[in-house]
């Protein structure tokens, strides 16, 4: 399927979800609009744009039919880099914000684009949590969470 | 008041000691994040936005103000010397820039383009002074239909000029407004789209949504290509412009300020869209055309004083109306309403040292960026040298921190690295950010116009048409947006990247 296509349909379910969601608030009348209002009268148009754009992809004229994952080769990276982040909003308030960040730089550092050395990577974790402990926990007064260390 | 004694109020705020080194701070960090590719002004500036809660309004703008501005001398250094633009106001002026490095003319194209922009924010806050005052008298004339009007035409204004196709981004516009609803609404104080979160029951937080839209997914981009930059390696001794160089360059200059400042001024405009005008200007104006992108000074000039011009102007919009003319805008008023400052056409009678400080320190701005840039440049260029994979996780550990801090609140995390991957996926499929987040943010103040002409009117549409500045302003807004229907007149100008 190409991609333009694809997007279109996905933009357009979510018009509808949008349309359908909206009906069930109240939505006032034209002399006094209520909340349900404008909610609907963006989705109809979203619905009626992507349709425009549905019909624009089906006619073929986009020259560019490639892919835009072709040139992807890193998704893997891609994928590991979110869980971590997912895993550090997560582990946060339980790890605290100094291990939480440490773990969450030495990860990135180790196995995020190029693996730099244990040493360096260790190194750089520790400096770098530190610093930001400083700057945003003692010098901006940042509400940090403390963890299991309790600080 | 008249100007001088204006001016005199505007020092005597910038020249308190912790405005100064708020000032200083911001154009500091300003010029390091427009150096640094992959981080741009806009996801700094909400990132900082959580550590202003604790410094006065006044501070907080000048230094938020000076990180806007300062990244648009910072991000000349990385285009000229790499080829890559620090941020997207500085596409332009790699085609000329690194051509003139390559030549071995790396200093004059920095020095012009630092001089270029000192020029041209100095010229443009003297016109902020001499045009806001009276616009916003004009404004307080403004009921809701012409707010609301205004509004759409600035949304109208950045579909036109986004880059792709139009459709997409009105469909972004849409996505953005409909965003802006979730949550409590103000005025049934019935709860929207929140499924008893808690988190959204204040709505969805502008941070979370622009560091995710353009701080997480830039730098998801930034892995999956991994590009190799290479430094041009130039000697940077002489950097004063010789005086063939200025005689090329001064009215460059000065055109780039005007085109840049209207365009600045005018919503849904903005540094980058003024940058890629004025070049295209400067090639109308040229004796020699030809010469554009193979290392014209002109080509440097121009948009570099235009982007700055531009990103003063945009000033104008937000201090005088309440309404913001760009993204960076958009996070600056959501700054002011943090800090209980009502924005509108009263702000500049209510709050007058917010609004002449800020102005006073775009002057002392300016010569700081001037002594930052040229005597400097050898430091950022240091900078510039650090490798991505040790920046990266820098860059998201401050994303996380950022939002994190806003509210102690894990979920608002969650959000952001979902709309990193919403923001991933829409460069993927060439959907812009620009025009969601400008409508996100808008979205209150769009509902509450629209819903009170209504009320006004006794339901009646016909109240955008009968009075006559909202009438102009929809006039002008349906006139965009049916143009590009119109045979012979398909071709939009292409207004680059706008995020």
């Amino acid at each position: 399927m190409k991609p333009e296509r694809t997007s279109s349909l996905v933009w357009l379910g979510f018009a509808v979800l949008i349309c359908i969601e909206s009906l069930r608030l109240p939505r006032g009348s034209l002399r006094e609009p209520g909340p349900g209002f404008l909610p609907l009268l963006v989705g109809v148009i979203l619905a009626g744009l992507s349709t425009i754009s549905l019909v624009q992809a089906q006619a073929g004229s986009s020259a560019d039919g490639k892919s835009p994952w072709a040139a992807s080769k890193r998704w893997k990276k891609l994928l590991w880099v979110l869980f971590s982040l997912l895993a550090y909003a997560l582990a946060l308030e339980t790890l605290g914000f100094l291990l939480a960040t440490f773990l969450l730089l030495l990860f990135l550092f180790r196995f995020g684009m190029e693996p730099q050395r244990w040493s360096w990577a260790i190194a750089g974790s520790a400096i770098a949590s530190l610093f930001c402990y400083a700057v945003f926990e003692l010098w901006l007064r940042t509400q940090l969470p403390g963890g299991i260390l309790g600080f | 008041m008249d100007f001088f004694s204006n001016l005199q109020l505007a020092f005597s705020v910038i020249f308190q000691p912790d405005n100064l080194l708020f000032c200083f701070i911001g154009c500091v960090i300003g010029t390091l994040v427009g150096v640094l590719p992959g981080l741009g002004p806009v996801a700094t500036i909400s990132l900082l936005l959580p550590s202003t809660f604790h410094i006065s309004p006044v501070s907080a703008i000048i230094m938020l103000g000076g990180i806007y501005y300062g990244a648009m001398y910072g991000g000349s250094i990385t285009s000229i010397l790499v080829n890559i633009p620090g941020e997207a106001a500085s596409v332009v002026t790699c085609l000329d820039g690194y051509q003139m490095a390559r030549q071995g003319r790396a200093g004059p194209a920095l020095g012009i383009s630092a001089f270029g922009s000192f020029i041209a924010g100095t010229l443009a806050t003297v016109l902020i002074m001499m045009i806001a005052p009276p616009l916003a008298r004009f404004a307080l004339e403004f009921g809701p239909p012409e707010y609301f009007a205004l509004m759409f035409l600035g949304l109208t204004v950045l579909t036109y000029l986004a880059s792709g196709s139009m459709v997409k981004a009105l469909m972004m516009a849409c996505v953005g407004i409909f965003l802006g609803t979730v949550g409590t609404d103000t005025i049934s104080g019935i709860e929207r789209f929140t499924y008893r979160s808690y988190t959204l029951m204040d709505g969805i937080g502008l941070i979370p949504v622009i560091m995710g839209l353009f701080g997480i997914s830039e730098v998801l981009l930034n892995i999956e290509e991994a590009s190799k930059q290479e430094i041009y390696q130039a000697s940077l001794s002489n950097l004063l412009p010789t005086l063939r160089d200025w005689k090329d360059s001064i009215f460059s200059i000065m055109r780039g300020t005007f085109v840049g400042f209207f365009l600045g001024i005018l919503p849904g405009g903005g540094a980058v869209i003024a940058s890629f005008a004025s070049y295209a200007v400067e090639k109308k104006f040229s004796k020699h055309p030809e010469r554009f992108g193979s290392g014209a000074i002109e080509g440097v000039a121009a948009p570099e004083a235009a982007n700055n011009a531009a990103s003063q102007g945009a000033f104008i919009p937000l201090l005088t109306l309440g309404i913001p003319a760009n993204v960076v805008m958009a996070i600056l008023l959501g700054a002011l309403l943090i800090h209980n400052i009502k924005v509108g056409p009263l702000l500049i009678k209510d709050h007058p040292t917010l609004f002449w400080g800020v102005l006073g320190s775009m002057y002392v701005g300016n010569v700081m960026l001037l002594v930052l840039n040229v005597p400097l440049i050898g430091i950022w260029v240091k900078i510039l040298k650090i490798p991505y994979p040790i920046l990266f996780p820098l860059i998201l550990l401050f994303c996380l921190i950022g939002v994190y801090s806003v509210n102690n609140n894990i979920y608002e995390v969650v959000i952001m690295i979902l709309f990193g991957v919403v923001g991933y996926l829409m460069k993927k499929f060439a959907y812009e950010g620009a025009p969601l987040i400008l409508a996100f943010v808008l979205s209150p103040l769009l509902e509450n116009a629209l819903r009170q002409s209504l009320i006004m009117s006794n339901g009646d549409f016909s109240i955008f048409f009968s009075r006559p500045i909202s009438l102009l302003l929809i006039l002008a807004s349906l006139f965009l947006l049916f143009l590009p229907l119109l045979p012979g007149l398909r071709k939009r100008p292409q207004g680059g990247n706008l995020d």
